[in-house]
């Protein structure tokens, strides 16, 4: 499967040396200008087609939209072509992967590499295909700016998909394989189970940040006053925002507790 | 919301009855209008005009789930020779589609 190929045209090293400019030649076409700083934080995920319909969209002009409360940017997700819509811009493909169905646009201009005269992709009706792009809103519609759309191969893709956009949605949920009921990867389990079984009981259902955080404060020596998160951030090499919201998780959850003043913890151990 | 297909295999017909579901399996008897396939246990289905089925193919069925537990046919997908497909794979993502069924579909009853 060449999936290696289609990451490295969304990500954030691949084309800087092309164009020495900083900006990516690969991108969207329909992508305003003042894209260059944010690249940092781009990231893919595999989705299902529910999961794009539910994310919230936590401002009007936000880039990024919240799924399994982490800001998303491009997605990937397989499934069945329910209708082809030419338009003078565009490609409008409707798919379906069971969980819903979203319209998928693909810009002309973009298309101007490939031969005239022929669906380059051949992508037709009720054909399953793999999807790369950006979930986008216009009004109250969303659609998927996609830089990709490609036939699948082979049909266990589809399955692929779903068990790999399961094993995302619930590492993000619940953290790494151990207590969350896994299907996929056997080693993982393994591996992850190794790991201190009180910490477990104590840690399930918390986002894997809120993980990283507890980690740094059980194993940083510390006074008995425990770890300000300024420290912590600088250890785990997280923002200090996504330091303070892991703590207020493992606050709620009443594993550690602040102690000289609201921004410096300890775990609490009986 | 309402657009969502959720896969199952024969042993979930009983709760999904009256609804549009999906179906993976391998096809086992084909007669006429009507034909059985193998998705975790044998499923009677009613095919319509568009359905050719190939025996020991695997096929996605898409159609609603009737009174007597058989399927009566939307649209449908040769996925090719059975032993293609990896079924273990499917059952996986069956399972995992209503375990976590927030991500898959809404739960409306």
């Amino acid at each position: 499967m060449d999936y290696g190929n289609q990451y490295s045209t969304t990500s954030y090293g691949a084309g800087g040396g092309q164009n020495g400019g900083g900006f990516m030649p690969g991108s969207q076409s329909d992508s305003p200008g003042g894209q260059k700083g944010k690249y940092g934080k781009d990231t893919l995920r595999p989705v299902t087609v529910k999961q794009l319909l539910d994310a919230p969209h936590p401002y009007p002009d936000a880039e990024h939209f919240m799924i399994d409360d982490q800001e998303t940017t491009q997605v990937t997700f397989v499934g069945q072509v329910r209708n082809i819509s030419q338009q003078t811009t565009n490609v409008t493909y409707k798919v379906d992967d069971g969980t819903g169905v979203v319209e998928v646009k693909v810009w002309v201009d973009s298309e101007v590499m490939n031969e005239d005269g022929q669906d380059p992709k051949k992508v037709t009706e009720q054909a399953y295909v793999r999807v790369f792009g950006r979930l986008k809103v216009f009004g109250n519609k969303r659609h998927v700016g996609a830089n990709v759309i490609r036939p699948i191969q082979d049909f266990n893709e589809i399955s692929y998909h779903l068990l790999e956009a399961t094993v995302v949605h619930l590492q993000s949920t619940r953290g790494a394989p151990g207590d969350a009921k896994a299907i996929t990867n056997g080693a993982a389990n393994g591996a992850a189970n190794g790991m201190s079984t009180a910490a477990s009981a104590q840690l399930a259902g918390v986002s894997a940040s809120a993980r990283k955080v507890f980690e740094c404060l059980r194993n940083s020596p510390q006074t008995n006053e425990g770890l300000h998160m300024q420290d912590i951030a600088i250890q785990v090499n997280m923002d200090v925002q996504a330091v303070m919201k892991a703590g207020e998780e493992l606050l709620g959850n009443g594993v550690i507790y602040t102690t000289i003043d609201d921004h410096t913890w300890a775990i609490m151990d009986m | 919301m309402s657009e969502s297909t959720p896969r199952i295999t024969a042993q979930y017909l009983e709760q999904f009855s009256h609804q549009t579901v999906r179906l993976l399996g391998k096809v086992r008897q084909l007669r006429g209008e009507q034909a059985t396939i193998d998705a975790g246990g044998n499923v009677s289905i009613y095919l319509n005009r568009d359905s050719h089925l190939q025996l020991n193919h695997a096929v996605e069925i898409i159609g609603k789930v009737q009174n007597d537990l058989s399927v009566r046919v939307m649209a449908c997908t040769d996925f090719g020779p059975e032993n293609e497909i990896d079924f273990v794979a499917a059952e996986a993502v069956v399972d995992a589609t209503h375990r976590y069924r927030e991500i898959f579909y809404e739960k409306d009853t």
